[in-house]
């Protein structure tokens, strides 16, 4: 006799595994962050965005057989004509027998659901912020209103009810003892203005450390669509980095041709400019809302800026002059160069190698270059980078930011 | 639930029971629960034990099989039951009634073949789920125990894990400990008039070819506390309890799909259960391109048993016979050409996969031995235990039947070995023709 029952769980077996194989995946998930970075789709998108990612999965060694031609497997034609010699994939034999016993190899993938949020937590849990210095920096936040005792004057909506209560009745006890009030008599005993406290809102400065970032860059006929999606994605990731290390953060984006503009972040990505290129434009700019907005002693400034690195060449030594001076005021200023003509160096060099052109290129290059002419500025507040792909954003970024591997 | 009750389910379990019954089926009787996909998911995750230890590699099988059925790959869930009396089987609420139908009938057929098989003859099925809900208990207490916790726990079961087919591969056969093994041999020794003891090393350990890695550990680690050896032994008796099922897989899913057709054929369906009946079973038969479908594949020889012997020799082959001696006793030219049977495998110099044999005249043995050396547990390497010395390493090695093992995983294995034993480790294999240490 078979029997039927309901089942009815209260918990979710499985909960407690699936928390501890998620630990074991973001590790993967971090080695598949190249290539989540490099996907358009999540740039410009807010934080609760949920995106999936492909992650390897995390292998269970066993004994398996490798790829040889002992190693022979058998499987169905269906209704095609199977000939000896005939090639039937071009990659190796897949090591997974899925249903079969125990051996599970080979690559297994599958998707992981996070939001940008935990996508940044994985990038940046590792990552050190470099130059970290705290500047003296006060910025007062809704929460740093603390109450803290009561007044007597105040405002309305402070007032505090038990406070003035309890200075009503202290009076009235008074005017009880001193003869003045009789309870008995039924006569109101109303408040008196004397009676009223307020709650006192100090305003205690909490201290917190503030950013502004500002994401210039050359908009100019030379630079392509391409050039300006790995533009896109390095900012974006610079963005979520800072917006992840700092309490406070603004970002202000400046687009140029020969002529600077500070432009929404919309604007920025979308902007299409025909004319030449003369970058101390943005410099400019960039120095003007500095000295209007955030003073560098309240303020951690970076300066992102990314070009194809064509300037004019009459503008070359007014740029490098003012990069000069932002450094000066910065935290961090990295002049990013997005020129596929370069050759990148291996990504394992070290960074002074990785950093600078391959010497195929260095023959064709002009001296006057602001590639070249900012080399002298180079130090750990002033970076110069080269991209010449997308999928390199993310080793360049980990280079820049020092990552622990 | 789509449509039907358990009133319902009971009334076709009703009939379908008597018709199994009237075809000699003799089963356990079967415990059918009902629960919602996740639920399901999470049954096929813990391979159908409701009470098997918690791991992480389950909750992996769980993201695996979600993400397969999430993305369509395949369809729903249906057929899950274990090998306990009674048996424990899940029922989909989300399925609607043919689909139950089906799995009924099906899983008559798999609770049958349990309680008939004769590789299943020790596997204790009143047991099973008191013996594995002990084990859960005792890994859930290390996990939860301070001096302990989950990490240290994993340590071990991920070790496990690494080589937990490296057990016999007959089922039933208890182990004898080297105290026992050596009584008996110099019993042998002491009897032995022939002089065939000569030679014999009394002071070797262990002194015959150990194939179970696990227990030996067990038995000869110096490293190894008590909880540590009890975890050991949770994962090499589950072991045990899977690999009469990795013995006969394609016989058993074949026969469940035989009987499932056969009872649903005798259940008279009305058209609005039979016709997407039929769409679901001929799912389920279809050949797998480039991959040996073991449904299809079973079904189909049972079918040919039946049609030469009659149903009589299908019910004796699914009692006597495994994956192995199934195939070699019945597959033969005419079935290995009707299926389309070829071997293939990646030629190196090429750097790519090509066909080796086909199912015609010259061929079809071939292809018949190379799908013997690739399925179940004989597509797994076996590795032995030849020799611990006396300064405690432990010597391994592979028994290479012409198939090399794949280094990287191999050298994985290794390590979790290793630090299972506690002392060094030497394995021994053959690669491209030439000895390999690791």
């Amino acid at each position: 006799m078979s029997t039927f029952r309901e089942h009815k769980s209260i918990v979710d077996r499985a909960a407690a595994d699936r928390v501890r194989h998620k630990k074991k995946i973001e590790k993967a998930i971090k080695e598949s962050i190249k290539d989540v970075i490099a996907d358009e789709s999540i740039i410009g998108q807010n934080g609760k965005k949920k995106i999936r990612i492909p992650v390897k999965g995390i292998k269970e060694y066993r004994f398996i057989y490798g790829n040889n031609e002992k190693n022979q497997q058998v499987g169905s034609g269906g209704n095609h004509n199977v000939r000896r010699g005939q090639k039937v994939s071009k990659k190796r034999v897949e090591k997974s027998r899925g249903d079969q016993a125990g051996n599970e190899g080979g690559e297994e993938k599958y998707e992981v659901e996070i939001t940008l949020e935990e996508l940044a937590e994985y990038l940046f849990s590792d990552l050190e912020l470099p130059e970290l210095e705290k500047k003296k920096f006060r910025y007062l936040s809704e929460e740093a209103f603390r109450r803290k005792g009561y007044r007597f004057e105040g405002i309305r909506p402070r007032l505090s009810k038990k406070e003035t209560l309890k200075r009503k009745i202290k009076r009235k006890k008074r005017a009880i003892a001193a003869g003045s009030y009789n309870p008995d008599e039924n006569e109101r005993f109303p408040f008196h203005k004397n009676d009223l406290k307020y709650h006192y809102m100090k305003p205690t400065p909490k201290e917190t450390t503030a950013a502004v970032v500002f994401f210039t860059m050359d908009v100019s006929g030379s630079m392509t669509t391409e050039k300006k999606y790995i533009a896109r994605s390095y900012f974006f990731l610079l963005y979520q980095f800072l917006r992840h290390k700092y309490d406070k953060i603004e970002v202000v984006f400046i687009s140029h041709t020969v002529n600077a503009k500070r432009v929404s972040e919309d604007e920025f990505f979308q902007r299409i400019s025909v004319g030449g290129t003369m970058m101390s434009s943005a410099l400019e700019l960039e120095l003007e809302i500095i000295d209007k907005e955030y003073h560098p002693d309240s303020w951690n400034i970076y300066t992102f800026y990314a070009g194809d690195g064509e300037n004019w060449p009459d503008d070359n030594e007014k740029a490098i002059n003012l990069l000069n001076v932002l450094k000066e005021n910065n935290q961090m200023v990295i002049y990013t160069e997005i020129n596929e003509k370069r050759v990148h160096p291996e990504e394992d060099g070290d960074v002074e190698n990785w950093a600078s052109p391959s010497f195929e290129a260095w023959k064709e290059e002009q001296a006057d270059t602001i590639w070249t002419l900012c080399f002298p500025l180079i130090n750990n507040t002033f970076k110069r980078v080269l991209l010449t792909k997308a999928d390199q954003i993310w080793f360049t970024f980990k280079k820049i930011f020092g990552a622990k591997e | 639930m789509t449509g039907w009750t358990i009133g319902e389910l009971g009334a076709w379990d009703d009939k379908i029971c008597e018709i199994g019954r009237n075809f000699g089926l003799n089963w356990y009787d079967i415990d059918y629960e009902i629960i919602d996909y996740h639920e399901m998911i999470s049954a096929m995750s813990y391979t159908g034990l409701p009470t098997h230890y918690r791991h992480w590699s389950f909750g992996k099988a769980y993201e695996r099989t979600h993400t397969l059925y999430n993305a369509g790959m395949s369809g729903l869930p249906y057929e899950m039951i274990i090998n306990s009396d009674p048996s424990i089987s899940y029922l989909m609420a989300e399925n609607q009634m043919y689909v139950h139908i089906l799995t009924m009938s099906h899983c008559l057929g798999h609770s049958d073949f349990f309680k008939n098989n004769r590789m299943f003859s020790n596997t204790s099925p009143e047991l099973v789920i008191a013996k594995f809900k002990a084990a859960a208990k005792y890994i859930k207490d290390l996990i939860e125990d301070p001096s302990v916790g989950i990490e240290e726990v994993e340590a071990i079961i991920d070790a496990c894990h690494a080589i937990k087919y490296q057990v016999p591969r007959y089922p039933g056969i208890k182990r004898s400990s080297h105290k026992q093994l050596k009584q008996l041999y110099a019993e042998k020794i002491l009897n032995d008039e022939v002089g065939e003891y000569d030679e014999f090393n009394l002071h070797k350990i262990p002194l015959e070819r150990d194939y179970n890695i696990l227990a030996f550990i067990i038995e000869h680690s110096r490293s190894l506390n008590e909880w540590q050896r009890n975890l050991i032994s949770i994962v090499e008796e589950s072991s045990h309890y899977f690999i009469p099922q990795a013995l006969t897989k394609i016989m058993n899913e074949g026969w469940a799909v035989l009987m499932h057709e056969k009872i649903v054929k005798e259940l008279n369906l009305p058209d609005k259960y039979y016709v997407p009946f039929i769409k679901l079973h001929n799912q389920v038969v279809r050949p797998h391109l480039g991959r040996v479908n073991p449904y299809h594949l079973g079904y189909n020889i049972f079918k040919k048993i039946e049609e030469r012997g009659g149903f009589d020799a299908c019910l004796l082959a699914r009692e006597v016979h495994n994956d192995i001696t199934f195939l070699r006793n019945y597959l033969d030219e005419e079935m290995c050409n009707d299926l389309n049977l070829f071997s293939y495998s990646y030629k190196k110099s090429k750097d790519y996969v090509s066909v080796d044999e086909t199912s015609d005249n010259e061929g079809w043995e071939k292809v018949r031995d190379s799908l013997i050396k690739s399925i179940g547990l004989n597509s797994i390497p076996v590795i032995y235990v030849e020799e611990m010395y006396k300064d405690h390493t432990l010597v391994l090695r592979h028994e290479h039947d012409g198939r090399d093992l794949d280094i990287p995983y191999a050298r994985k294995v290794y390590d979790y070995i290793r630090d299972l034993w506690g002392d060094e480790v030497q394995l021994f294999t053959i690669l491209e023709g030439e000895l390999w240490e690791f």
